[in-house]
C-alpha cells in the first residue's frame, strides 16, 4: 500500500499539478493556469495526434476482433488439433511489441518479404512505412497480427460456456445457421464483446511501441499518436504539455470506462 | 469461485472435445483447411524472421523468397553478442523479470489477504483508491516517476535513474495482481481462518498453511501474467535506461532496428534473443498462459 502511495499517487497528483506549470525540469515550474490545456485544445500537432490515435484504434479494433471471432467459431467447430491451432494463434500475444515492430518494420521493407512476395506476382508494392498514406494502416495491420490471438482465446472460452441445450433447442425449432448465431450465439457472447471492446479501446489508445520501432512518429507526423507526442514534449523538456496531453488521455479513458459501465449494466 | 471455474470449463472442455470429434469430424474438414491456411499465413513472419538471423549478411536481397536459407550461419548471433552487448541486456532483463514477478507474488498476495480476509480501519476507502488506479493510465506517472528517480540516484548511486532497481521499483506491486489474489483468497471460508487462530496460529502461520496452498492456482496465475508483462515491458525501461549497463531486451533490441537499417539478418537475431525465452516458457505452460487471459477476463466483466 505504501509502494502504491509512492509510485502511484504522488506521481499522479504531480503531473496533474505540472499539467498547470510551465516546467523543464530544471527552472522550478511555474503557475500557468490551464495555458497548457488550451494550447493543446488548439494545437494542429496534437489533433494531429488525438485523429492518428483515434484511426489506429478504430482500424485495429474493427477488424482484430472480428478476426478473433472468426477464428474462435472455427475452432469451435470441433475440427482437428484445436489446441495446437489455438497456440499458433496466441503465440503473437506472447511476443513483445518491440519485437512485433522489429518484424514487421523487416518485412514492409521496400525490398522486403511483403514487397518481393508482391513483385512475384507483379505488383510493385509502395514503400509502406515510408508513405504517409500507408504507415498507419501498416502500423495497425502488424499490430492485430500481434493481438487478434488474445481475442480469438477470450472468445473461444466464451462460446465453450454457452450450453448445449441452447444449441439443441435452436436445432429443434429448426433454425438455420445464420439464424442460430443471431438467435444463440451472439447474444451470449454480448459480456465478452463488451470485454473485448473496452479493453483493446483503452490498450489502443495507449499505443507506442509499434511506433517507436517501425516509423518513429513520422513519415510527416502521419504515425504520432498521444502517447508518442507525449513522449516526445517530454524528451524536449516540455514536462507541463507533457503532462496535460497525459490528462487528456485520462479524460478519454475516463469516458470510455463510463460507456464501459454503462453497457455492462444494459448486457451483463 | 475461480478456482471451480477453471476446473469445470477444462472438464467440460475435454468432454465436449470427445463428443464431438466422435460424432461430427467428417463435416470439418472444411473448417480444418482454413485452419490449417490461415496459421500458416500467420506464420510466415515468423518463419522468415528466424531465417533470415541465419542468413549471412549480404545474402538477404539475393535470396528473394526463400524461406529457408541455403547457407544458414550463426554470424549475426555472434555479432549481436560481441559489437552489442546483449549478453548484457539478456541479464538485464532476466534480472528485473524475476525480482518484479518475485516481488508481485509476495506484495499483491500479502495486500489482498489483507483486503480479503482482515478488517481494518480504513480498508473500504483504501479498496476504493485502488479501485481509482485501474483507470489511470500509467502514462500519467511517468513523467513524475522519472524525476523521483533521478532525484533518488542523486541520493543513493544504486538506486533510480539509470540502474535496475530504478526499473524494477514501479514494478514491485500491481493494483491488478492484487484483485486477482483477492478472488482467491475470498474463497476461503472464514471459519477455517478462524478455527486456526483459536489454535493459537499467527497470522502469517495462517498465511503460509491454510491460504497459500488454496491459492496455488492464483499465484501461477498471477507469476505468468506479471513475467510477460515485466519481459515485454519497453516504455519505463526506455525512460529509466540512459546507457547500457541498464538496457532491457526490448529496449536493446529498438536501438538496434533503428540504428541498423541495412543488417537485416542482425536485426533479426536479435528479435530472436528477445523472443525466444517468452516463446520457451508459452510453449510449456501453454495451457496455464491460455487459462489465465481467460480466467483475467472472465472475472474483470464479473
Amino acid at each position: 500500500m505504501i509502494l502504491t502511495v509512492i509510485f502511484f499517487f504522488v506521481p499522479m497528483v504531480l503531473s496533474l499539478v505540472w499539467s498547470f506549470t510551465k516546467y523543464n525540469g530544471i527552472a522550478g515550474p511555474t503557475w500557468v493556469g490551464a495555458a497548457n490545456y488550451t494550447y493543446l485544445a488548439q494545437a494542429p500537432a496534437f489533433r494531429n495526434a488525438v485523429w492518428n490515435t483515434v484511426v489506429f484504434a478504430a482500424v485495429t479494433m474493427v477488424i482484430g476482433p472480428a478476426l478473433g471471432l472468426g477464428a474462435a467459431l472455427l475452432l469451435n467447430t470441433g475440427a482437428r488439433a484445436q489446441g495446437l491451432f489455438r497456440s499458433i494463434f496466441f503465440l503473437p500475444v506472447t511476443l513483445s511489441l518491440v519485437v512485433v515492430g522489429t518484424m514487421w518494420k523487416v518485412l514492409l521493407a521496400p525490398n522486403g518479404l511483403i514487397n518481393q512476395a508482391l513483385a512475384a506476382v507483379g505488383i510493385n508494392g509502395p514503400s509502406w512505412l515510408e508513405d504517409p498514406s500507408t504507415a498507419l494502416l501498416s502500423v495497425s495491420f502488424a499490430s492485430i497480427w500481434a493481438g487478434f490471438g488474445f481475442e480469438a482465446v477470450i472468445f473461444l472460452a466464451a462460446l465453450q460456456n454457452i450450453p448445449r441445450e441452447l444449441y439443441e433447442a435452436a436445432a429443434l425449432d429448426g433454425a438455420g445457421r445464420s439464424e442460430t448465431f443471431r438467435a444463440v450465439t451472439l447474444p451470449a457472447l454480448r459480456p465478452t464483446l463488451v470485454f473485448v471492446y473496452v479493453v483493446g479501446i483503452i490498450g489502443a489508445l495507449q499505443v507506442y511501441d509499434q511506433m517507436f520501432v517501425m516509423t518513429r512518429g513520422g513519415p510527416l507526423k502521419s504515425t504520432t499518436t498521444i502517447v508518442y507526442f507525449l513522449m516526445d514534449r517530454f524528451q524536449r523538456f516540455d514536462l507541463g504539455t507533457a503532462s496535460a496531453a497525459a490528462y487528456v488521455l485520462v479524460v478519454m479513458l475516463a469516458l470510455l470506462s463510463a460507456v464501459q459501465l454503462r453497457l455492462s449494466r444494459r448486457y451483463v | 469461485m475461480s478456482t471451480t471455474v477453471l476446473t469445470s470449463s477444462r472438464t467440460r472442455r475435454r468432454t465436449g472435445a470427445t463428443l464431438r470429434t466422435s460424432r461430427r469430424r467428417p463435416r470439418h474438414t472444411g473448417a480444418f483447411v482454413v485452419l490449417c491456411l490461415f496459421s500458416a499465413a500467420l506464420l510466415v513472419p515468423v518463419v522468415w524472421t528466424v531465417s533470415t538471423s541465419l542468413k549471412p549478411a549480404g545474402a538477404v536481397f539475393s535470396s528473394g523468397l526463400s524461406l529457408w536459407p541455403t547457407n544458414a550461419t550463426l554470424d549475426a548471433y555472434r555479432s549481436i553478442f560481441s559489437s552489442v552487448p546483449f549478453a548484457r541486456y539478456v541479464f538485464n532483463s532476466a534480472v528485473v523479470t524475476l525480482a518484479i514477478v518475485g516481488f508481485n507474488v509476495l506484495f499483491d498476495s500479502c495486500a489482498a489477504y489483507a483486503f480479503a480476509k482482515l478488517r481494518f480501519r480504513g480498508s473500504s476507502l483504501m479498496f476504493g483508491a485502488l479501485l481509482l488506479t485501474l483507470m489511470i493510465p500509467m502514462q500519467v506517472n511517468l513523467i513524475p516517476l522519472y524525476r523521483m528517480m533521478v532525484w533518488a540516484h542523486n541520493q543513493v548511486p544504486v538506486l533510480g535513474a539509470d540502474t535496475l532497481s530504478g526499473i524494477i521499483a514501479p514494478s514491485m506491486v500491481q493494483v491488478f495482481g492484487i484483485f486477482l489474489m483477492r478472488q482467491f483468497f475470498a474463497s476461503i471460508p472464514d471459519s477455517l481462518i478462524e478455527a486456526a487462530r483459536l489454535d493459537g496460529a499467527g497470522e502469517f502461520a495462517i498465511l503460509r498453511k491454510i491460504v497459500l496452498p488454496v491459492a496455488r492456482p492464483g499465484i501461477a496465475t498471477l507469476a505468468i501474467f506479471t513475467f510477460l508483462g515485466a519481459w515485454n515491458n519497453f516504455l519505463w525501461p526506455l525512460i529509466v535506461s540512459a546507457s547500457d549497463a541498464s538496457r532491457t531486451l526490448p529496449v536493446g533490441l529498438a536501438a538496434l532496428a533503428n540504428k541498423n537499417t541495412v543488417n537485416w539478418p542482425e536485426t533479426m537475431a536479435g528479435a530472436v534473443v528477445t523472443a525466444l525465452p517468452m516463446v520457451i516458457i508459452f510453449l510449456i505452460l501453454q495451457r496455464q498462459f491460455i487459462e489465465g487471459m481467460t480466467a483475467g477476463s472472465v472475472k474483470d466483466v464479473a
